[in-house]
């Protein structure tokens, strides 16, 4: 019964912060003179959760479904990178640059090599994992040894990042059809793509699995070891933290880069699964969209499973809304945004209802 | 060389009124991360309301600039308006509600573009496209060597930034309230006992911050690309930060940081004009500002005086 109050309380403000949004969403989609139901329902559909009219030949619900579970497998990661960083009271905003990283790094490496398909796809991981955690280790060692905010230093190598490997991708690597860096080969790819599957042509992501293992392996980290203690000791109270004797540097330093490693891992599943080149210049919105996952899901690796599934419902569904309900696909970034407007404010909900109900019980003693 | 000068005051100047708005918000001790989002609002604004007065007046004339520009500061300050809420109402954490601000900022930005294209002007766009400011020069000392680029070429708006830019400075360091502001920002509690509204001080700074970043905004939209769109959020807004931790929060040493990080960009650009190197050299180039700035801090940051309650969200009954 406690168990299920304190599942209770954790999971009332973000759904109401969901509900809020929605509300919100749903009231500008009207007013633009759109169905919001029906656009709402075509995001559903658009993600293979609810079935459409009618189906291309090969495809079905399910293979909706999997393309959204293909689209969702990076997001797992790159909110983890937020959530474990935040734990540890640091903001990692620069989970798109470490992402973009570790993605050409892997790419050049693995995806324009001959390997075949064992060696290749955990190659791929590994090479991930690296250098995603060598950027985020660069950030953290900044922080601890030269005292500069982690946002500033953050962005500055997305951007560092972004048109480094911009010129890179242009003068060595594009594909002059497509402006893109070359498509990577199929054995380092970690989604199978356009598998037969019965009479279905579908989308295999094997980093789902990659991803659920991680979910649990985070959440053991932050509750069950002594490193994740002192990670969130650091990030209650840096002073307190280091009052008990914890090294603060040393912790701060580590917890960036097990976010950067897991925003590595984002970036291969994304850039090596999801899609299989690098269009340069463009630093995709995943690693900001994490934020808002992660805080929703209340920074715990479960919640961030399911905070994971709702958002990016919203905008993969989104392009399907637009051709079915004729709504901008704009639309489904604004319904986010206004999700982590709402989410931001929870600190001071969780207090205003903690108030209520203490003046309330104060009340009830006091009628006695 | 005069071309360097020429672009590099048109782009560190923007940088540099951006960057008063950051120092004003986090002198009263209100963390800025939402500049980014705050001149893409305000620019938005500005555009929007450049492309509907437009028909009005006849191709070349200035004013629908000016009236962006006011719009644009008026843009701005309401957006700001969110991350007071958020810090000041809601005591939310002030580094998330930038970055909220700034997410929210590029959504909405975005959205209403195509919205505001297709329902007021009948088009499908997601850009508005302004007008190409036209440039002045002083006569007389534009002929002075070297010196003289200062003055040839100029954007009008580089003027109107330099006047705001000193009525700041003027407002920041010469007035009560200018002290009230850096008081919040170092001890609040001594503002509150001196019989101020701490709450009603942060307010005010947001908002001039907001009214800052807008003014940004529209000079980039009006120099860089010409238009308004997505585009322009690259992170001028947190180059602005940047320079304003590297001018040590204070607002002449900020002016020789914005200064370094335009003159490093149009140097490099010209550099790859004149080595006659392919266009993708450019994207080397474009990390310059963002190198030289963490190399910079790498140095600087060390001694930063950073305001004392910076970040700190204020309890009245704390000790």
């Amino acid at each position: 019964m406690k168990k299920m109050t304190k599942f209770w309380n954790a999971v009332k403000i973000p759904l109401l912060a969901i509900l809020c949004s929605l509300v919100v969403g749903g009231v500008i989609i009207a007013v633009t003179g759109s169905n919001p139901f029906k656009a709402y329902y075509a995001l559903l559909q658009g993600s293979g959760l609810a079935p459409k009219s009618s189906y291309a030949s090969y495809k079905s619900m399910l293979t909706d479904f999997m393309s959204y579970v293909n689209y969702f497998t990076p997001m797992i990661f790159a909110a983890l990178a937020v959530a474990v960083a935040l734990r540890a009271g640091l903001f990692n905003i620069g989970v798109s640059g470490q992402m973009l990283a570790a993605g050409f790094t892997a790419s050049i490496i693995v995806g324009y090599s001959s390997l075949n398909a064992v060696l290749a796809k955990p190659l791929v991981v590994i090479i991930g994992l690296i250098v995603g955690g060598l950027a985020g280790a660069l950030i953290g060692f900044l922080k601890y040894r030269f005292n500069i905010n982690e946002v500033v230093s953050s962005i500055m190598l997305n951007y560092t990042f972004q048109y480094v490997i911009s010129f890179f991708i242009n003068t060595f690597f594009v594909d002059p059809v497509s402006r893109q860096s070359k498509e990577i080969s199929a054995a380092s790819r970690l989604t199978l793509m356009d598998t037969m599957v019965g009479n279905l042509k579908m989308d295999i992501p094997l980093g789902i699995i990659l991803a659920l293992l991680t979910v649990v392996a985070v959440w053991f980290l932050l509750e069950k070891t002594k490193l994740g203690y002192e990670l969130k000791a650091v990030g209650y109270s840096r002073s307190a933290a280091k009052y008990a004797g914890i090294k603060v540097g040393r912790s701060m330093v580590l917890s960036m880069t097990i976010s950067g490693a897991l925003a590595g891992l984002a970036g291969v599943t994304y850039y090596l699964g999801y899609v299989g080149s690098i269009q340069p210049k463009v630093l995709i919105s995943t690693g900001f969209d994490a934020i808002a996952v992660s805080l929703l899901g209340n920074n715990n690796p479960f919640g961030i499973v399911f905070s994971t599934m709702l958002i990016t419902l919203i905008s993969k569904g989104s392009t399907y809304m637009k051709s079915a309900a004729g709504v901008d696909a704009e639309i489904a970034s604004v319904i986010t945004g206004i999700i982590l407007l709402f989410s931001a404010c929870n600190a001071y909900i969780k207090w205003k209802m903690e108030r209520g109900r203490r003046e309330k019980t104060n009340k009830t003693k006091e009628d006695k | 060389m005069d071309i360097v000068i020429i672009d590099g005051l048109s782009f560190a100047l923007p940088l540099f009124i951006m960057a008063i708005g950051g120092i004003y918000c986090e002198k009263s001790g209100v963390t800025m991360l939402a500049v980014e989002g705050l001149q893409g609002f305000g620019a938005f604004i500005g555009a929007f309301v450049a492309v509907a007065v437009a028909g009005n007046f006849s191709g070349d004339s200035p004013v629908p600039f000016y009236i962006a520009m006011i719009m644009a500061a008026v843009g701005g300050s309401i957006f700001a308006l969110i991350h007071a809420l958020l810090c000041l109402k809601f005591k939310a954490n002030q580094v998330i509600s930038g970055v909220v601000v700034n997410i929210l900022a590029m959504a909405l930005t975005a959205y209403l573009t195509k919205l505001l294209n297709r329902v007021v002007f009948g088009a499908t766009s997601d850009k508005f496209v302004l007008t190409v400011s036209s440039r002045i020069t002083i006569p007389g000392i534009s002929k002075i060597p070297v010196l003289g680029a200062i003055f040839t070429n100029l954007y009008p708006f580089e003027l109107v930034i330099v006047a705001v830019a000193f009525i700041a400075w003027f407002v920041m360091y010469k007035t009560r309230f200018g002290m009230h502001l850096r008081a919040c920002g170092d001890n609040p509690h001594a503002v509150d006992a001196a019989g101020r509204q701490v709450g009603q001080i942060r307010l005010a700074a947001i908002m001039i911050c907001g009214v800052l970043s807008g003014l940004g905004g529209i000079c980039f939209a009006y120099s860089i690309s010409a238009n308004f769109s997505s585009s322009i959020y690259v992170g001028y807004g947190y180059l602005a930060i940047a320079a304003l931790i590297f001018g040590n929060w204070r607002i002449l040493p900020t002016l020789g940081a914005c200064l370094l990080f335009g003159f490093a960009r149009s140097g490099g650009y010209r550099l790859v004009q004149v080595l006659q190197m392919p266009s993708s050299y450019q994207d080397l180039v474009m990390i310059l500002p963002y190198v030289l700035t963490l190399l910079l801090l790498v140095f600087f940051s060390k001694q930063n005086g950073a305001p004392r309650a910076l970040g700190v969200i204020y309890d009245k009954g704390a000790r």
